[in-house]
């Protein structure tokens, strides 16, 4: 609709013709280059057994499907699915509980050391994760850890960035609905809940996909503590498979594509609250 | 309403005295998790690297600044400092001036589907760092893969990219560039559409080119987003680790082993724990500088956490 309202509103001038064709020229080429990769990924995982070496090699011309299964079938992908989202849900689901009381302390609770405490929160946005492995590993290997969920979910409860990601964004909701809110009896607990969340879905959303991304992508830190057939995510589980199976590079494929399709279809889905989201963090701060 | 206001004032300054426990409560779940998992180990690696322990033997043998000497002595260490830095620097340059480019065309008004484009670019960014490792070992295999297949197509020779020690960590730049270029895109093109367009309308009256209007206006407005661009990849860049660990795990030799793959090689595949504690304590420290300088020029919040 607005492509025909534009291009019906404005004549077209060979000013305008010529622009369209080198944004065309230029952009064409250049999305084509980024995408060729999924490209050859999905036309190879489709192709038969033994022809990879052959063309075509972006657009499939065979649909062996049957693929999936066998690479399903060789390795445990649903036992890996199933690992990474039992993984991910808890880490979205107590990110969402504990950054939105603690953000909703910092924005709207008054305590002694609030700035103090919040700067150190803050602080731990300095410390890459690598720096502190080997002692977070001990930790996991002294409470006996290794090979199970808490392992890969409970070090990840929290994270400064989701306290800070939604600090900001309660802090800008009107004051009076919190007043009325608590004038009307509710206590800090219903106000969270029932007033500033719910204000505020759209952070609460945008920083759940930042936590989906991060558990589904997690890979470092899985093959620590956590490697054992039964335990792994999708990730580990795709580079073991890929290992095992190097030279069938249908099957590889057909794996690789089983480990991406999500966080993809997620995002084309969700594209809009997480554009914003990272443009929001990012420039603003 | 100026006296309900007021009055609520004074409720709410009674009221808050009672805050403390209910802050205390809710801040302590993250207090705990941040404790264990951040303070407790950023100490501990502090700790740890003035030990030597192989992980085995009960004690740790206190030896000073030794792991440090050592460190600073190590050839390989130096090199991985090269490696790291070649790295960061290519894919942080490149992916830069790519996403500025090509944000500008996408800023462009006579673009249409605007928000397609936009979602085809940042495709990679959402992409599983070790899936794209998979394709790019196909994408880069010496006999089928397509790199080769087009070279040989072109009349040239094909190169076994990823065990040839010159071309090795290019290949996986090119997998650290495509996986960037999409962050960089989008906050430049949103910082873009927040320029006002009476700059370029003044520029356009005196006669200013595009190319002249891109160096003379867009590129110094843009200034701000370009240096939180560049900390921020560089943060980014001297952690990497994942692609390297799939697709060469630091070879051939050690011409792709950045330092994040240097520290998992000396503390998880040799155990030599306080070496590698001494290496994260020089990752800690390079990235807490470089943090600060966001911090020093953009402000808190760090866009980073997507990857």
């Amino acid at each position: 609709m607005n492509l025909l309202r534009r291009l019906g509103a404005e004549p077209v001038t060979p000013r305008k013709a010529r622009t369209t064709l080198i944004l065309a020229l230029i952009l064409i080429p250049a999305a084509f280059v980024v995408l060729v990769p999924y490209l050859w990924m999905f036309t190879t995982s489709l192709k038969v057994r033994g022809t990879t070496g052959l063309p075509p090699y972006l657009f499939p011309n065979a649909f062996e499907f049957d693929n999936y299964l066998k690479a399903w079938l060789a390795a445990p992908f649903l036992r890996y699915y199933l690992n990474t989202t039992i993984v991910a849900v808890a880490i979205i689901a107590s990110r969402v509980v504990l950054a939105s009381l603690a953000a909703y302390a910092f924005a709207f609770l008054r305590f002694p050391g609030r700035n103090l405490l919040f700067l150190l929160f803050l602080g731990t946005m300095m410390i890459p994760f690598q720096a502190t492995i080997i002692p977070s590993y001990l930790i996991i290997r002294d409470l006996q850890w290794f090979n199970t969920f808490q392992a890969l979910i409970v070090p990840r409860m929290v994270d400064a960035f989701s306290i800070f990601l939604l600090r900001q964004a309660f802090i800008s909701i009107p004051r009076d609905y919190l007043d009325a809110a608590r004038l009307d009896g509710c206590s800090h607990w219903q106000a969270l809940w029932k007033v500033v969340v719910p204000l505020n879905s759209a952070s609460v959303v945008t920083m759940g996909l930042f936590a989906f991304l991060f558990a589904w992508n997690d890979y470092l830190w899985p093959l620590l503590v956590a490697n054992s057939e039964q335990m792994r995510t999708i990730q580990l589980g795709l580079q073991v498979f890929a290992g095992r199976y190097q030279t069938e590079w249908t099957y590889m494929m057909a794996g690789t594509v089983t480990a991406t399709l999500l966080p993809l279809i997620l995002f084309l889905a969700a594209q809009r609250s997480f554009i914003s989201g990272l443009t929001r963090s990012g420039l603003k701060g | 309403m100026q006296v309900r206001s007021a009055g609520s004032h004074n409720w709410f300054t009674r009221l808050r005295r009672s805050d403390i426990s209910t802050a205390l409560l809710f801040l302590l779940p993250s207090l705990v998790i941040l404790g264990v998992f951040n303070f407790y180990p950023i100490a501990g690696v502090f700790r740890l690297s003035f030990f030597k322990w192989d992980n085995l033997s009960p004690t740790k043998t206190f030896i000073g600044l030794d792991n440090f000497i050592r460190l600073f002595q190590s050839e390989r260490f130096w090199n991985s400092l090269k490696v790291t830095a070649e790295y960061t620097l290519v894919v942080t340059a490149v992916s830069l001036f790519l996403g500025l480019v090509l944000a500008v065309f996408l800023n462009n008004r006579m673009l249409l589907g605007k928000s397609f484009w936009r979602s085809m670019f940042f495709l990679p960014v959402v992409t599983p760092t070790v899936a794209a490792a998979m394709v790019w070992i196909l994408l880069f295999n010496p006999g089928f893969g397509l790199v080769n297949v087009v070279l040989r197509a072109l009349g040239l020779d094909g190169l076994n990219w990823l065990a040839d020690k010159t071309w090795a960590l290019p290949t996986v730049m090119s997998l650290g560039i495509w996986r960037r270029l999409g962050f960089t895109l989008i906050l430049y093109l949103a910082a873009l559409q927040s320029l006002s367009k009476e700059y370029y309308e003044s520029a356009e009256i005196d006669g200013a080119n595009a190319l002249q209007r891109f160096l003379h206006i867009t590129v110094p407005l843009l200034r701000s987003t370009t240096i939180m661009l560049v900390i921020l990849g560089v943060i980014d860049s001297f952690l990497v680790f994942d692609q390297v660990m799939v697709l060469t795990r630091g070879g051939p030799d050690d011409a792709t082993e950045v330092i994040g793959m240097f520290m998992y090689l000396n503390s998880f595949s040799l155990f030599k724990l306080g070496y590698g504690a001494a290496i994260s304590v020089v990752m800690f420290v390079v990235v807490a500088v470089f943090t600060l300088m966001q911090w020093r020029f953009v402000g808190f919040g760090s866009a980073g956490e997507a990857e």
